[in-house]
């Protein structure tokens, strides 16, 4: 197991050196610059913004410079008010955590509860129930639902705000209690939550049928066992495996941020940012943020495979 | 059916949502601060003058120096001054008043050296005396080459395809080792003669008018050079920054927010009311449209097509401010074309536009449908009627036009490109263009959409056909949208106009030397670049819709110097009134 781990962990290194050199190469390929402009600036000008970025050396010394820079830590300087790209997504990724965190919350709790609710009671109230909320939640575009939330509970019953983040911005202030505003975090978790929790109540609801179908499922129930421990402890249990694959992935969507709904609340996450980063070409942060998504993927990847492991016995790491 | 029962369980989370909805529906307002009695007429008490939200696009920097964008501009004006400002009269108009300086400059017999005497007592927040000598960094950042100022145009000569032509400022752009530069820098023709008094040397005479407005921009505003060398590219994080303005920068969360209180060294007059001013960085004018309904911001900026629910709305028509902007746009020709390169070609293009229905479909009359380049609130605005008659709706005279082109009813006329970005009215105005053309010219043009800095590296390689474009002010003087965008070789002339009489009109016009000989000099400018199509042809002078709180005070709008917000020449000027 550890030396699987340790495996896994070392291909990671290659996976973003490869992440890296495609991004980079695209990102400079794509035509317009960090400073083009309608209103174009005189050359002169130009010439000394790129000398003070360093985008007046041939791309392959700005490639192997980045690759040197990266491998001791830095991510470099955002175009953008020359703020440590590091330090960006430090504080975009606290606030997208917590936002992603919070919608895996809802989406796991709802999803799989509906899911379950839907199979148990398949072909009845609940099961159309459960179909009905999970085919609305795939079908409607996300920032779709957040304008019908907003409007409905922010503008027409003002019960919600949705200006900004209501969790703390940084690290220091999680002990703060003023940092926290619970009007300003339902809506966006919701909005956020909604498309993932009808992604799993579907998988859920699926497998918990195919599970209840199982010679094991009928073998509890006439050894005369409770029907709650038949489905928590035999069938929820058994379910959950196509469930966990899913959630690895959705984890690392959730808490990579989105740029429409960090948009819709203007929530100062680390989605919004990265969009922004590829709009005005700032290309440290473009980097910086691409190679990061690339980590927290990798990541989750590899702990969705070791809870793998956990949650079904035959599964061995060789 | 005894399955049904943990069923119940799963129902916890949701009520649990709906609790949270309930709980926070009850939660306290915001407003409720303590009230006493105020001094002035129509100001609340000065406990009541807290927690005012304003809408921004977020800035890159807040050093002046450094600075390209309206939304920078913005904030800097609220931290900095300069010896001059740009203030709105009454008739809607502008004019350069002194700022930190004491009165206007006092110009040499031969117009190339100007000296400034500054007021007494001035401070910089920290409680430093603000000198002569930090007017002196501040300009010599805008003309070091290490800084990379990207206004650092206004500060260049004329052969440079700058303004001022401020001595040395060319060398120092050009600079390129440290001992260039540092050379560079002492040569530069700004002095601080002693702790109160500026001299500034240009290259060639300048209007009086011109140096002002030139020094009441934020290339030109002072800087702490202790500050800068101390604290290097974080010299402006709140805690390390000194300013000069009438605020203060205490708080900047970077995609959040900024939070800016009253300076209290600022020594002009009014003082700032707000205690409390905070700007939220919000990209998008819709998001900003609906936290102005909930309530969560006291302006916003509201995108074009929600003017008409503002309107129908009792409360929000109310709360509307339409504030025409210092910017037209028009459609530019792309005169290397062949088929563009024909006059009648443009004059057919220009007088099949319908722009008073354009403006009434696409903007919802929010935009000013104008044939004109410098714009209402310039001085030397000229009007529409005076083009009109020549470049203006008139589809039997767009015909002939192309008719006389060689292309009657648009046969044989080739398919051109319009290259626009991906915005809901940039694609609703590209349509109705295409139409006016179709329908009027019988002639196609394809829609090429794309993204900005795509459209921009388009523009700039002048590798398109037709392009929206046009041009923002950057100061309020008639020289500024016609120089280095019609002459010959200017550096933003990228429809490739070339016309010696044009050349010629602007040559007389820098050489004018009273302020109406000024004016008059690129009226005639402006004559032969509008009825020649030089490049351009004119649609529409633009506004930006706003929605404002009434209960904010002192918002004296002028598009012309505005940036970012309503008023915002004078963010001191606003106040919370008495409910």
């Amino acid at each position: 197991m550890t030396g699987y781990v340790i495996r896994r962990l070392l291909w990671i290194i290659p996976v973003l050196w490869a992440v890296a050199t495609i991004t980079f190469f695209l990102m400079h390929a794509v035509p317009g610059g960090p400073f083009d402009q309608d209103k174009q600036l005189p050359q002169v000008i130009i010439d000394n913004l790129n000398r003070r970025y360093h985008l007046d050396q041939p791309l392959w010394q700005q490639y192997v410079n980045y690759l040197w820079d990266i491998s001791h830590g830095d991510l470099g300087l955002s175009f953008r008010g020359d703020r440590d790209v590091s330090d960006l997504i430090g504080r975009g990724f606290f606030v997208t955590a917590q936002l992603g965190m919070l919608a895996f919350l809802f989406a796991v709790v709802i999803g799989v509860g509906l899911g379950v609710i839907a199979a148990l009671n398949q072909n009845g109230p609940g099961d159309y129930a459960g179909v009905f909320f999970a085919t609305i939640g795939a079908s409607v575009p996300n920032f779709v639902a957040a304008t019908f939330l907003i409007i409905l509970f922010a503008i027409e019953l003002p019960w919600f705000k949705i200006a900004g983040w209501g969790g703390p911005g940084s690290f220091s202030d999680i002990f703060h209690s003023s940092e926290y505003d619970l009007k300003k975090m339902v809506l966006p978790v919701i909005s956020l939550g909604l498309l993932p929790a009808a992604y799993i109540a579907r998988v859920t609801r699926a497998s918990m049928l195919e599970v209840l179908r199982q010679d094991y499922i009928r073998t509890a129930k006439s050894k005369g066992l409770a029907e709650y421990v038949v489905i928590l402890r035999h069938t929820v249990k058994n379910a959950m495996i196509p469930v966990l694959t899913i959630l690895g992935p959705i984890f690392a969507f959730l808490v990579t941020g989105s740029f429409i709904i960090e948009t819709a609340f203007a929530i100062p996450g680390v989605g919004r940012a990265f969009i922004d980063a590829v709009r005005i070409r700032d290309y440290a942060m473009i980097m910086g943020s691409t190679l990061f998504f690339a980590l927290i993927v990798a990541v989750m990847n590899l702990l969705v495979d070791i809870l793998y492991g956990a949650v079904d016995p035959r599964i061995r790491y060789g | 059916m005894t399955f049904l029962k943990p069923w119940r369980y799963l129902l916890l989370p949701l009520l649990a949502v709906a609790a949270v909805a309930a709980f926070s529906a009850c939660g306290d307002d915001d407003s409720g601060a303590t009230k006493t009695p105020s001094a002035a007429a129509d100001e609340a008490a000065p406990a009541d003058q807290q927690k005012v939200v304003m809408h921004s696009v977020e800035p890159q920097y807040f050093d002046p120096q450094r600075s390209n964008f309206e939304q920078d501009i913005a904030i800097e004006r609220m931290l900095f001054r300069g010896l001059y400002q740009l203030e709105a009269t009454a008739d809607g108009g502008v004019k350069a008043v002194p700022a930190m300086a004491a009165a206007d400059p006092t110009v040499s017999a031969d117009g190339l050296t100007f000296t400034v005497k500054l007021k007494a007592g001035l401070k910089w927040s920290d409680g430093q005396v603000l000198t002569a000598q930090h007017f002196v960094d501040g300009v010599t950042r805008g003309c070091d080459a290490t800084v990379a100022s990207p206004y650092a145009y206004l500060l260049q000569s004329e052969d440079q395809g700058g303004i001022l032509g401020l001595k040395g400022c060319d060398e120092a752009q050009a600079a390129k080792t440290p001992a260039e530069q540092t050379a560079a820098n002492a040569a530069l023709g700004i002095k601080a003669t002693d702790a109160t008094t500026v001299t500034v040397t240009t290259l060639t005479p300048k209007l009086a008018l011109t140096f002002v407005q030139i020094f009441s921009l934020w290339v030109t505003f002072p800087a702490r050079l202790d500050l800068i060398t101390k604290f290097a590219d974080k010299w402006t994080d709140p805690g390390n920054i000194a300013v000069n303005g009438p605020y203060t920068l205490t708080a900047f969360t970077p995609k959040d927010n900024v939070v800016l209180k009253p300076n209290p060294n600022w020594a002009l007059s009014p003082k700032p009311k707000l205690q409390q001013l905070t700007i939220k960085f919000i990209d998008d004018t819709e998001t900003a449209f609906r936290q102005y309904q909930t309530g969560e911001l006291d302006q916003a900026r509201i995108p074009e097509p929600e003017v008409v629910t503002a309107k129908a709305d009792p409360k929000l028509s109310k709360e509307l401010l339409v504030v025409g902007s210092a910017r037209i746009t028009a459609i530019e020709m792309q005169m290397n074309n062949e088929v563009l390169s024909k006059f009648n070609v443009r004059l057919a293009l220009s007088r099949a536009i319908d722009r008073d229905t354009l403006v009434k479909v696409v903007y919802d009359d929010v935009n000013l449908a104008a044939e004109y380049w410098m714009v209402k609130g310039l001085p030397g605005f000229q009007g529409r009627d005076k083009f009109k008659s020549v470049i203006g709706f008139d589809a039997t005279a767009a015909k002939k036009a192309l008719a006389d082109a060689g292309y009657p009813n648009g046969q044989g006329f080739p398919t051109l490109r319009f290259t626009i970005i991906d915005c809901v009215t940039c694609k609703a105005m590209a349509e109705f263009l295409q139409k006016n053309w179709k329908d009027i010219l019988g002639i196609n043009i394809n829609i090429e959409i794309v993204d900005s800095k795509t459209r921009s590296q388009r523009f700039n390689t002048k590798n398109f056909d037709l392009f929206p474009g046009g041009w923002q002010l950057d100061y309020p003087d008639p020289e500024n949208p016609l120089v280095g965008l019609f002459n010959t070789g200017g550096g933003n002339n990228k429809y490739e106009c070339s016309d010696p009489a044009i050349d010629k009109a602007m040559a007389d016009a820098a050489k004018a030397t009273t302020v109406d000989a000024h004016i008059k000099a690129y009226q005639a400018v402006e004559d032969l670049v509008v009825t020649k199509l030089c490049g351009i042809a004119p649609i529409f002078q633009g506004a930006l819709p706003y929605l404002v709180n009434p209960k904010l005070g002192g918002v004296k709008a002028n598009g012309t110097i505005d940036a970012g917000q309503p008023g915002n020449w004078c963010a001191e000027c606003w106040f919370v009134k008495k409910q």
